[in-house]
C-alpha cells in the first residue's frame, strides 16, 4: 500500500460522508443551543423583571418622606448595590437613597429599562423601573443584573468551544475515514495495475474490515482468476496450434524448395505441386475446424437450431459410418433404450458431426472384432447420447486433457487425426447444453452426453438435483457444461 | 456455353475464379463493384452468378441479391464468403442465394456446385427413368439394373447413384453427396464417403462390367457411361 496523500482525501467518499454528518450535526447542535440560550436568558430576565414590579406594588401607597427614610436606612446595608433603591423629586433630581442618575429622556414609568451604574470604576448593568408617586416625585427600584449577564455570556462561551471541538472532532473523524478508504482503494487499484500489466496471477487484496468492499474484492477476484483460466488455455492453444501448424508448413515449404532447387521433369512438378495441394488442404482443414470451435464456443451458431429427435440422427450418424466400421472389422450397432425418443432444440448438422466425431474415435480405436454401440438414453425426463466402444479406453488422467484442442493421447500420437474432434464434441455439447462425461466402460471407453434441459423446469437450475432419486444419471467424470 | 458473372472486389481473387471457370468451359465476365455487378445481372442474361458476400460501398453482397430477387431476376446465385460462420449461411440462404461458398475454396467445388445450380435451373426434373450408359434407374419403382442385371442396392446406396446419374459426365464432390445424400451441412473430413462410394462400385461392377464411377483426384467423383 502506498501512503496516503492528504490532498486526496477531500476527495474520498468516506471523509464527504463524515463532513456532511459533521453539517447536519452541528445545525441541530446549533439550533439546540440557540433555544436553550433564549429560553434561559428570557427566563431570568422575566425574573427579574417580575421582582422589580412587585418592589414598585409594595412601595407604591408609601409617600416620599416614608420612602426616603427607608432608603436612608437601607443603603448601608448594600454596600455592593446590589438592589439600589432611589427616590428623586419631580425635576428628576436625587432626594434619597442610592446614588444614581437617570438616564436622559427619563424612561417612561413602571416599564422595565436597562441602564449602567459606575461601581468602583466599572460600569455595571442595571435593570431598573421607575414609578412616578401621586405626590410627583420619581421612585427607582433597581437590580443588578451583572450575574445574569455575565451567565449569559458563560452559557454562550460554553456553546461556542462545545462546538468547536465537536467541529475538530468531526473534522479529524473524516480525515481517519477518508485516509482508511484511500488506503484500501489505493491497495485495490495498486493490485489492478499490476493485473493490467500482465501479472494475472495477482489478486485484489481483502481489507480487515471492508465489509461492502471486499464483497466487491471477491467478486472482482473471481472474474479474474476465469480470465486467468481463460488466458491460460488460449495460451496452451495457441501454443499447439504454432506447432502442430508447423510440422505440416515445414513439408510444404521444403517440397516447394525441392522441386525449384532440382528443376525436375514436369512429371515430377506435377507430383511436387499435388503433394503442396494436399498439405495446403490439411492445413486449411485444421484451421477450419479451429474457427468453427471457437464459433461454437461463442455461441453464436444458433441459427441453425430447430427442435429435433435425437433418435433419426443417431441412426443418421450410425448409417454414415456402417461401412468404415464394416471395412475395420467392428461391429457398429444401435441399441437405443426404450421410450428414449424426444424433442429438443438443437442443430441437427453440429449434433450429428459431434456424433460423427466420437464414432470415428470409437472406430479408430476399436481392434477388429470389437463393438461400437450408440445408444439414445433416457432417465426420466433426461435425454442422452452414448457412444461406447470395446478399444483400450482412455486412461482416467487423461480425460479432461482429451477434449482440449490438439490433445492427443501419447500413445495414439501416431494415429490419424487432428486432435481437434473431442475438442469439437466438447463444444457442440456445451452449446446444446449437454454435460459430457468420459467414463471406462470395462473394457473401452463409454462417452455419454445428458441433455441439461428436463421440460418445464428452469435451463439454470442443476439437472443432478431434479433428476427422480431412482433414476438418477451416473456421475459424469468429466463435467462441461 | 453457359455464362457466368463474377462479382467480387478483389481482383487476383476474381482473376483466379474467372481462370479456374473459363477452364471448366464456362464464359466469364467479372464486375468489381457491387453497382457495377447489379447494373450487369439486370441488364444482361446470365446463367449463374458468383457473389462475393462482402463488397466495399453502399452496396453489399446480400444488398444485391435482395435487389436482384425484388425484381424477379430469377438467375442463380451462388454466394462466395470469408464468413465461415453458419449463420451467415443460413442468412445468404434466405436472402434469396442457392448456395453458398466459404472461402477459401477448391476450385472443383466452386464449378461442380455451379454446374448443379445450372442444370437445376434449366432442366425441370420429370422424367421417369434415367439411363446412363448400360445403367438405368426406375425413379418409381427404384429398380437399378445394370447390363439388364438387376442390381439390388440399400436405400443411402440408390440416393447416392441417384444423385450421381443426375449429375452424369460431371464432376461431384464428396460435400455435395453428403449435404444431399445425408442431408446435414458440413465438410466431414473423412474419407467414410469413399467407402460408401467404394460399396456401390463394387455393386455395380458385380457381373464383371467396367467401371462408371470414377475419383477425381481430391476433389470427388464422376459417374460416366463405360466405354
Amino acid at each position: 500500500m502506498s501512503s496516503v496523500r492528504l490532498s486526496d482525501i477531500p476527495r474520498t467518499t468516506g471523509f464527504r460522508l463524515a463532513l456532511l454528518f459533521l453539517g447536519l450535526g452541528g445545525a441541530g447542535a446549533a439550533i439546540l443551543f440557540g433555544f436553550l440560550y433564549v429560553q434561559t436568558a428570557g427566563f431570568l430576565a422575566r425574573d427579574v423583571d417580575n421582582g422589580l414590579a412587585r418592589e414598585i406594588r409594595v412601595r407604591a401607597a408609601m409617600n416620599a418622606t416614608e420612602l426616603a427614610r427607608l432608603m436612608n436606612d437601607r443603603a448601608p446595608l448594600d454596600p455592593d448595590n446590589m438592589r439600589p433603591f432611589a427616590l428623586f423629586d419631580r425635576a428628576a433630581n436625587w432626594m434619597a437613597g442610592s446614588r444614581v442618575t437617570l438616564p436622559e429622556p427619563l424612561p417612561s414609568p413602571d416599564q422595565p429599562f436597562d441602564f449602567t451604574l459606575a461601581h468602583e470604576g466599572k460600569a455595571m448593568p442595571y435593570r431598573g423601573v421607575l414609578h412616578r408617586l401621586d405626590t410627583g416625585e420619581f421612585f427607582l427600584a433597581a437590580e443588578d443584573v451583572g450575574p445574569i449577564q455575565h451567565f449569559r455570556h458563560l452559557l454562550a462561551a460554553a456553546m461556542l468551544s462545545g462546538g468547536l471541538v465537536v467541529l475538530m472532532i468531526g473534522l479529524a473523524g473524516g480525515m481517519i475515514v477518508g485516509a482508511a478508504a484511500l488506503g484500501r482503494i489505493d491497495g485495490v487499484a495498486l493490485a489492478i495495475e499490476r493485473i493490467i500489466n500482465g501479472n494475472l496471477s495477482e489478486r485484489l487484496p481483502l481489507t480487515r474490515k471492508g465489509g461492502d468492499l471486499n464483497r466487491l474484492i471477491r467478486v472482482v477476484n473471481r472474474m479474474v482468476d476465469e480470465i486467468e483460466r481463460l488466458m491460460n488455455e488460449v495460451k496452451g492453444v495457441t501454443d499447439n496450434i504454432a506447432h502442430d501448424l508447423r510440422t505440416p508448413l515445414t513439408r510444404l515449404l521444403a517440397g516447394l524448395e525441392r522441386v525449384r532447387r532440382r528443376d525436375p521433369a514436369s512429371e515430377e512438378y506435377a507430383d511436387a505441386i499435388d503433394d503442396a495441394i494436399v498439405e495446403t488442404r490439411g492445413l486449411l482443414a485444421t484451421f477450419n475446424a479451429l474457427l468453427r470451435i471457437a464459433e461454437i464456443e461463442a455461441g453464436a451458431r444458433r441459427a441453425g437450431f430447430k427442435t429435433l429427435d435425437l433418435q433419426p440422427v443417431i441412426t443418421d450418424v450410425a448409417d454414415f459410418y456402417e461401412p468404415m466400421a464394416e471395412r475395420k472389422g467392428v461391429s457398429l450397432v444401435v441399441d437405443n433404450e426404450p421410450a428414449s425418443d424426444g424433442l429438443l432444440a438443437g442443430d441437427p448438422s453440429l449434433l450429428f458431426e459431434a456424433i460423427g466425431n466420437l464414432v470415428d474415435n470409437a472406430i479408430k480405436f476399436t481392434p477388429p472384432g470389437g463393438e461400437v454401440a450408440l445408444r439414445a438414453l433416457r432417465r426420466g425426463d433426461r435425454l442422452g447420447i452414448e457412444v461406447s466402444d470395446t478399444g483400450p479406453g482412455i486412461p482416467e488422467e487423461e480425460r479432461v486433457a482429451v477434449l482440449r484442442r490438439f490433445h492427443r493421447v501419447d500413445k495414439c500420437r501416431n494415429a490419424p487425426g487432428s486432435g481437434l474432434g473431442l475438442s469439437l464434441v466438447a463444444a457442440v455439447a456445451k452449446l446444446h447444453g449437454f454435460d459430457l462425461a468420459i467414463e471406462d466402460a470395462q473394457p473401452g471407453c463409454r462417452v455419454t452426453l445428458w441433455h441439461a434441459d428436463i421440460p418445464g423446469q428452469d435451463r439454470r437450475s442443476d439437472p443432478q438435483d431434479s433428476a427422480p432419486a431412482d433414476e438418477t444419471p451416473p456421475e459424469p467424470a468429466a463435467r462441461l457444461a | 456455353m453457359a455464362r457466368v458473372l463474377v462479382i467480387e472486389d478483389d481482383r487476383r481473387t476474381a482473376a483466379e475464379i474467372a481462370a479456374a471457370l473459363g477452364d471448366h468451359g464456362f464464359d466469364v465476365e467479372c464486375a468489381y463493384t457491387g453497382r457495377d455487378g447489379l447494373l450487369r445481372a439486370t441488364a444482361e442474361k446470365y446463367d449463374a452468378i458468383v457473389l462475393d458476400r462482402m463488397l466495399p460501398g453502399d452496396l453489399d453482397g446480400l444488398g444485391i441479391l435482395a435487389t436482384l430477387r425484388t425484381i424477379r431476376t430469377e438467375t442463380p446465385v451462388l454466394i462466395l464468403s470469408a464468413l465461415s460462420a453458419v449463420d451467415e449461411r443460413v442468412r445468404g440462404l434466405r436472402a434469396g442465394g442457392d448456395d453458398y461458398l466459404t472461402k477459401p475454396f477448391e476450385s472443383v467445388e466452386l464449378t461442380a456446385r455451379l454446374d448443379v445450380l445450372i442444370r437445376r435451373h434449366s432442366m425441370p426434373q420429370q422424367e421417369t427413368t434415367l439411363r446412363v450408359g448400360d445403367l438405368q434407374v426406375d425413379l418409381l419403382t427404384r429398380e437399378l439394373r445394370r447390363a439388364g442385371r438387376m442390381v439390388e442396392l440399400l436405400p443411402r446406396e440408390y440416393r447416392l447413384l441417384e444423385y450421381l446419374m443426375r449429375h452424369a459426365g460431371r464432376v461431384v464432390t464428396r460435400t455435395m453427396l453428403f449435404e444431399e445424400v445425408w442431408g446435414y451441412h458440413y465438410d466431414p473430413q473423412t474419407n467414410v464417403i469413399d467407402v460408401h462410394i467404394g460399396r456401390l462400385r463394387r455393386k455395380l461392377e458385380e457381373g464383371g462390367e467396367p467401371q462408371m464411377i470414377h475419383t477425381v483426384r481430391g476433389s470427388g467423383y464422376v459417374l460416366r457411361a463405360a466405354e
